[in-house]
């Protein structure tokens, strides 16, 4: 099942993200608790490139929603400046300044997480989360 | 989200409620920012009707516990949700803050009991 979202890079549009991933995670086999962490990966994804690939100028992003028997997979691309979250260096936790923790929050909840070098205009990253059997 | 501010003796109370991210967490930000520029030396926000926080939540909550830390004032979060909790956790926060149960454990704690 594949499902594609065209979305404004702004804040506004991340809880009726979370609204229409909800059922489509829970149609992939996750249960409540995994599904909030996958919902808050990709919140974190999502507001990097507002902050980070955007600098909260407008823009678009394109999401990917994937879900096969073995995985879930997210994509997410935007135009914006180059911003490689891979390359976020891991925080010293716990961490008492405020942020710096979103890169932390995916690697912690996704089992893969993939910035695509070649892509050449915006950021492509991919996040993916296996199933157990 | 729904912020809510109440005065319970002298302990200043921040009921939330609804989902706490990007979007939402610069009003609490502003809020929390009131309080504590006022130097409010007991402050309780409650998350028991917070079913969603993101790193944005964890954030505003270190940013106001490192001012009231400033001021020697005290601030507990009570009432966290199994999903919230888990978000402190994947921080390794849980420790760093002053957590209770529920409001009512918050409160005796500030009075002392």
């Amino acid at each position: 099942m594949e499902k594609v979202f065209e979305l404004k890079a702004g804040s506004e549009v991340l809880p009726g993200l979370r609204k229409e991933l909800r059922p489509l995670l829970a149609q992939g086999g996750w249960d409540e608790r995994l599904s909030a962490q996958i919902l808050l990966a990709v919140d974190e994804a999502l507001t990097n490139v507002i902050r980070h690939a955007y600098d909260w100028n407008p823009g678009k992003i394109k999401l990917v929603f994937r879900d096969d028997s073995d995985q879930t997979e997210i994509v997410i691309e935007d135009q914006g400046v180059r911003f490689d979250p891979t390359s976020v260096p891991p925080p010293t936790l716990p961490r008492e300044k405020p942020g710096g923790l979103g890169v932390h929050f995916i690697r912690s909840i996704m089992d893969e997480l993939v910035y695509d070098k070649d892509f050449r205009d915006g950021n492509r990253l991919h996040m993916i989360k296996r199933k157990i059997k | 989200m729904k912020i809510q501010t109440d005065h319970q003796d002298d302990i200043s109370v921040v009921m939330l409620e609804g989902e706490l991210d990007f979007h939402s967490s610069p009003e609490l930000r502003a809020k929390l920012g009131e309080l504590t520029s006022k130097q409010t030396p007991k402050i309780l926000i409650d998350l028991s009707k917070v079913d969603y926080m993101d790193s944005s939540g964890i954030a505003t909550f270190v940013e106001a516990f490192q001012r009231t830390k400033r001021y020697s004032g005290r601030l507990i979060l009570a009432g966290l949700t199994a999903a919230v909790r888990g978000v402190f956790e994947i921080a390794k926060l849980e420790n760093i803050f002053e957590i209770a149960a529920d409001r009512g454990e918050a409160q005796s704690r500030f009075s002392g009991k």
